[in-house]
């Protein structure tokens, strides 16, 4: 797949992450619609990697959270602690609409929050879900690249 | 000879204090048995030094009565035992061990002291089998407590005596080419050379058996588990160099070398007992039987250059020869100090914890915080990395074996590599063994309730391990110190001068090469500190952010997530898979009601020893189906029995009248 042109409008990155981004995926409670359009985003037709942006294992070796879903009350202590361990300097995006502003399950018995509710939110990606090329444009964003 | 016959009195004067009832006097037998190592080992020392002595005592025995000498050969064993025996008893003095253990403890090191000094075979064949009852009742002293205990002094007791009768065998074969039993004697003596071959072999087995030499070495790994804390060091660090001072005795010494295959033998048992002891231990989950299959490792690696050291002289090179058995002696030096330490503190992690299971272990970091670090100064060690004492006799015997190629012929230059290999692969698989050792058993968390509530043993265990560890660092930092004596101790059966000479730099004097192990300590540490200040600099940029320990988002971190033994020894066993054949079974048990509900998983998983699998399991079981039958010749009836000694006699008689 081509390139896209990089718009002028975009912000030329974070400085402090050097047009690299390590991300830790956390799944607060999604219905598992964002996983997909995140699975083919760091597949090999949309393929983020070469943007700098990475998926690592462990929150210990991330620079950014990538959460997804509206934040459950199972999650939010887990989500907490995820936070937590990320290295400082350290960002959220929140990806797709639950994560925002709980989108369909606002109100939800289960639901404590929006993402934002939780923890400080630096991206938001906004759909339900999400397209790739949205993801992708917050992730060069970031990484400036 | 005046000190030497001290340190004896004061063992027999132990022993009786120790059956007396006050505990205060219990006591004072343990501080006199130390007084006793203390005495022998400055009569030992004196002897590696020159001032060697013979004595003849006719009445005491029968047959040729007590004949003594120390040589400097014999005073190397005799230090070593009386440096062993101080750490041990210094341990002890606190242990709540039985009576009976305490009283035959030290007679069990005057048996020790006994053999090395013996010059004579009824005197060495006496020391040998008084050492070998000793050290099997200590071995069964607790089996009131432990039901395995029983079954492990069953095994040692068959296997010491069988390796005596062997012993015995060879060496009165000996006595009888020769004109008396005198070691200077059976020195003189002309033999045949098969007869020498027979000797050797038949003294090799019960040697070798003492050992814990592959395949003979099925008794150490159960005995040591078996025997009380303060005696499984004497055993390990003493009694185990018995069979190598056999092997030398008898093999250099009284038969003066011999062919080369005979030394191949040696060299092959050697690194198959290296291979074999290192591989179960780095498998072992028991600490004493980990430490117990260290010891069939390390006294292979002491057997192969012993076998190293009989090639090369069989060869002509004499030099290499003084070389490669300077490196043996320096690694036995080297073991018992090692070992000692680690069994002592095997001992006090067993009296705090109740336990010997690595699985069930850990935390003890700051639970035994003395006996941690002096753990680790041992797992150091025996390891064989530098700054350890391991790491300077191995390297002194790779070196003897690397140079042996342009001095041997195609034998040589065929065997000494693989032994080489034999050797490295030890040595890398040593250090696993006690990473794991330490890692799982000391740090982390405690895996049990046992582990939870250990406390710190009382000061005099921590002062006798304290010994131990004190004389490996002086070993690791300065080897020079034994040289003399080893030097001694070597030319006595090989003389070819000084094979290591120098002070802070050890040179080889037969090969280029030098090491200072001073230096590298010091490298080393400057490394360390290097590397630390580093990272202090590099972490004082950025601020400092307490952080909780991550645990996947989800509840506290438990000891169930730890690395265990089994899980650490994992991937060796995958990789050793065809030389350990571990065995695993799943039972699965599913409910009444429907096959496809379970109820119960249970998985077992060993490693068995595989010696003891295919050599002597169908050896029992043929002996039990032999015993079984042999019953029915015994029905109980007293007619029969008349019989069979009324025609067992006439069968003699006829024999003897058709021989004669």
């Amino acid at each position: 797949m081509a390139e896209p042109p990089m718009e002028r409008s975009m912000s030329p990155g974070k400085p402090e992450l050097s047009g690299s981004v390590q991300i830790r995926h956390v799944d607060a409670g999604s219905c598992n619609g964002c996983e997909v359009e995140i699975a083919s985003v760091f597949g090999p037709v949309y393929d983020a990697e070469r943007y700098g942006a990475r998926l690592v294992a462990s929150p210990r070796h991330a620079d950014a959270l990538l959460v997804t879903g509206p934040v459950t009350r199972n999650m939010e202590m887990a989500l907490r602690r995820t936070y937590e361990a990320v290295p400082e300097p350290r960002m959220v995006i929140a990806l797709g609409d639950c994560a925002r502003d709980c989108g369909v399950f606002a109100g939800a018995y289960g639901v404590v929050g929006a993402v934002g509710d939780v923890v400080p939110v630096d991206v938001e990606v906004s759909g339900c879900p999400p397209p790739p090329e949205a993801i992708i444009e917050a992730l060069r964003g970031m990484t400036g690249r | 000879m005046i000190l030497y016959a001290c340190a004896l009195g004061l063992c027999l004067a132990a022993a009786l204090l120790a059956l007396l009832p006050p505990r205060a006097i219990t006591v004072m037998a343990e501080v006199i048995t130390a007084l006793a190592g203390v005495v022998a080992a400055v009569a030992g020392v004196r002897a590696t030094l020159g001032h060697g002595w013979s004595a003849w005592l006719p009445g005491l025995l029968p047959l040729g009565g007590l004949r003594l000498a120390l040589d400097p050969l014999g005073g190397l064993f005799t230090a070593i035992t009386g440096a062993v025996t101080v750490c041990a008893a210094i341990h002890g003095i606190g242990s709540g061990a039985a009576r009976p253990a305490r009283a035959v403890m030290p007679l069990f090191v005057a048996a020790l002291l006994l053999v090395p000094a013996a010059d004579s075979v009824s005197t060495f064949l006496f020391g040998w089998e008084l050492m070998a009852m000793t050290s099997l009742l200590l071995v069964a002293a607790e089996h009131r407590d432990r039901p395995s205990v029983r079954k492990a002094a069953l095994w040692y007791a068959v296997m010491t005596h069988l390796g005596l009768v062997t012993i015995m065998c060879g060496l009165c074969y000996l006595a009888a080419g020769a004109t008396g039993d005198g070691f200077d004697q059976l020195r003189a003596a002309e033999l045949s050379p098969a007869a020498r071959d027979v000797i050797f072999l038949a003294t090799l087995a019960g040697f070798a058996a003492k050992a814990g030499i592959v395949p003979l070495h099925v008794w150490l790994p159960r005995a040591y588990p078996a025997a009380p804390g303060h005696v499984s060091p004497l055993m390990s660090g003493a009694m185990v160099n018995m069979g190598v001072y056999g092997v030398v005795r008898v093999g250099l010494d009284l038969l003066r070398g011999g062919p080369v295959w005979w030394w191949w033998i040696v060299l092959a048992l050697g690194a198959l007992s290296a291979l074999y002891g290192v591989l179960h231990a780095a498998m072992a989950t028991d600490l004493k039987r980990l430490l117990g299959y260290s010891s069939t490792e390390n006294m292979g690696l002491v057997l192969i250059g012993v076998g190293a050291a009989g090639f090369f002289a069989a060869d002509g090179a004499g030099p290499l020869a003084a070389l490669a058995l300077t490196a043996a002696l320096l690694h036995v030096v080297n073991h018992a100090a090692f070992k000692t330490l680690l069994f002592q503190a095997a001992g006090s992690v067993q009296r705090a914890t109740g336990t010997r299971d690595l699985d069930a272990l850990g935390g003890l970091r700051t639970r035994m915080p003395y006996t941690t670090a002096l753990f680790a100064v041992g797992a150091l060690c025996a390891s064989a990395l530098p700054p350890g004492n391991g790491f300077v006799s191995e390297w002194l015997l790779l070196q003897s074996l690397i140079h042996a190629l342009p001095a041997s012929g195609v034998a040589g230059a065929v065997t000494m590599p693989l032994a080489v290999g034999a050797i490295a692969l030890t040595a890398g698989l040593a250090v696993a063994t006690f990473v794991k050792a330490f890692g799982v058993g000391f740090l982390a968390r405690p895996r049990s309730p046992g582990a939870e509530r250990a406390v710190e043993s009382p000061r005099t265990a921590v002062c006798g391990t304290a010994l131990a560890a004190a004389a490996c660092l002086l070993l690791a930092l300065d080897p020079a110190l034994v040289l003399p004596a080893l030097t001694e101790a070597v030319t006595r059966v090989i003389p070819a001068g000084r094979p290591v000479t120098g002070e802070v730099t050890l040179r080889l004097s037969a090969i280029t090469g030098s090491i200072s192990p001073v230096l590298i300590a010091l490298a080393l540490a400057g490394a360390v500190a290097a590397v630390l200040s580093l990272v202090r600099v590099v972490a004082a940029r950025r601020p400092r952010r307490p952080a909780r320990l991550w645990d996947c988002g989800a509840g506290p971190v438990s000891a169930r997530m730890e690395y265990t033994a089994t899980s650490f020894a994992e991937p060796l066993q995958r990789v050793f898979v065809d030389a350990l054949q571990p065995e695993s079974a799943i039972d699965v048990t599913a409910v009444k009601e429907s096959a496809y509900l379970v109820q119960r998983v249970r998985f077992r998983a060993r490693v068995p020893d595989r010696v003891e699998r295919r050599l002597y399991e169908p050896v029992l079981a043929a002996a039990e189906r032999l015993g079984t039958q042999a019953r029915r010749l015994a029905d109980g009836s007293v007619h029969r029995y008349l019989s069979y000694g009324f025609y067992a006699l006439t069968g003699v008689l006829i024999v003897l009248a058709v021989i004669s």
